[in-house]
């Protein structure tokens, strides 16, 4: 059974109804989170204020990554009422900043960009004023699917890495590192005043270097925005954590990056890539103007 | 007399550990401190005393399994 984590990684349970009206939505609306079936640690905190990271194109994921928690297997087909049914569900939540990911899904032919962009265009449809933020695979590292989301009404385009370099072939089977540089290298250069986002998870055994080095990757291909969290083993089955990282670690990153000129670095033991996911764009959209008063006013 | 009960923390965790009680039975609670530590495969979680008053009996000892709607302890 499992032993008690270190005192930074204690969590306070929020005991309200706002909670239980969340998942009584996602259930009525029949949408899934990547927070339940990531059984997210942050899920209890998030839901109360009715913060939720929709996922898409079913529940069962055609890849292995031993990190994770989301069901293995191969879906068929594509729910043609699903976008509509997130857009309901962002509506109800009252949610002004939606953020969408999916499973991967290699069996089909555009790896579930079309039904990406269908749900970016439902939710601005259906709210007014939201924001979107879209959190794709890989699409195996195709141009035409990355393009196709990258030029859909989105704000904010992320791929997550993950990882470092080294640890992909032991622990993301047929995921590549490079490949996933490379789709938020594309991301960018089709659309370059998109915002583009990615997240590492600390904890799986890599060192300072390599995280450094990851860190650099990213900036070289645009990328914009960072979250660097602890890998936290969702089950028994799963990969166990090599380490817990500090407090002071995760400052210590963030000043690195920031000094590679992120723009936006969100860096602790709890941070998921789409925590508080909201905040950090609005952080990042508020420092842009800054600097374009800044540039303005010579 | 309320019943402490243990919510949700994430969906599929469907029990967790009780680790470590900061109280004891007998002892005065205050609404929103912490009454209980619980530990999943992924993370610690500490639960807040749903109400004030007298922590009159802990039903689930520290070492032991809850289940999510089970009750922890009673609050009088």
């Amino acid at each position: 059974m499992a032993c008690r984590h270190p005192e930074w990684l204690r969590k306070k349970i929020t005991l309200n109804a706002p909670l239980l009206q969340t998942k009584r939505i996602l259930a009525e609306c029949g949408v899934g989170t990547v927070c339940e079936s990531g059984l997210c640690p942050n899920l209890n905190d998030c839901f109360s204020k009715g913060r939720v990271t929709f996922m898409i194109l079913g529940d069962l994921c055609s890849r292995k990554c031993r990190f994770c928690s989301v069901k293995k297997g191969f879906a068929r087909g594509v729910d043609e009422e699903e976008p509509v049914r997130i857009a309901e569900a962002a509506s109800r939540l009252k949610i002004r900043h939606a953020v969408v990911t999916s499973v991967t899904r290699d069996d089909l032919d555009d790896g579930g960009a079309g039904q990406f962009v269908k749900t970016i265009e439902a939710l601005r449809k259906r709210c007014l004023d939201i924001t979107v933020e879209a959190l794709v695979p890989d699409f195996k590292g195709e141009v035409g699917p990355v393009r196709d989301v990258a030029l859909s009404p989105l704000d904010l385009f992320g791929h997550n890495i993950e990882t470092v370099s080294r640890l992909f072939p032991s622990l993301r089977g047929s995921a590549s590192y490079d490949r996933s540089i490379r789709v938020l290298d594309m991301a960018k250069k089709t659309r370059p005043s998109l915002v583009t986002k990615s997240g590492i998870m600390l904890g799986l055994g890599e060192d300072c270097s390599e995280v450094s080095d990851t860190m650099r990757h990213l900036r070289n291909a645009g990328c914009d925005m960072l979250t660097i969290g602890q890998y936290l083993r969702p089950a028994e089955g799963n990969v166990p954590v090599s380490r817990f990282i500090r407090p002071e670690e995760y400052q210590e990153y963030k000043r690195i990056a920031y000094d590679m000129g992120f723009l936006s670095v969100a860096s602790g033991p709890f941070v998921r890539s789409s925590y508080l996911a909201e905040e950090s764009y609005l952080t990042l959209k508020e420092g842009i103007y800054e600097r374009s008063d800044i540039a303005a006013t010579g | 007399m309320k019943e402490v009960i243990l919510p949700p923390l994430a969906e599929g965790v469907e029990k967790a550990n009780v680790s470590y009680w900061h109280h004891q039975s007998g002892d005065s609670v205050k609404e929103g401190e912490d009454l209980v530590e619980l530990v999943t495969d992924k993370a610690t979680f500490n639960m807040p005393s749903p109400s004030s008053g007298i922590l009159k009996e802990i039903l689930i000892a520290e070492g032991e399994v809850v289940k999510v709607g089970q009750v922890l302890a009673k609050i009088e």
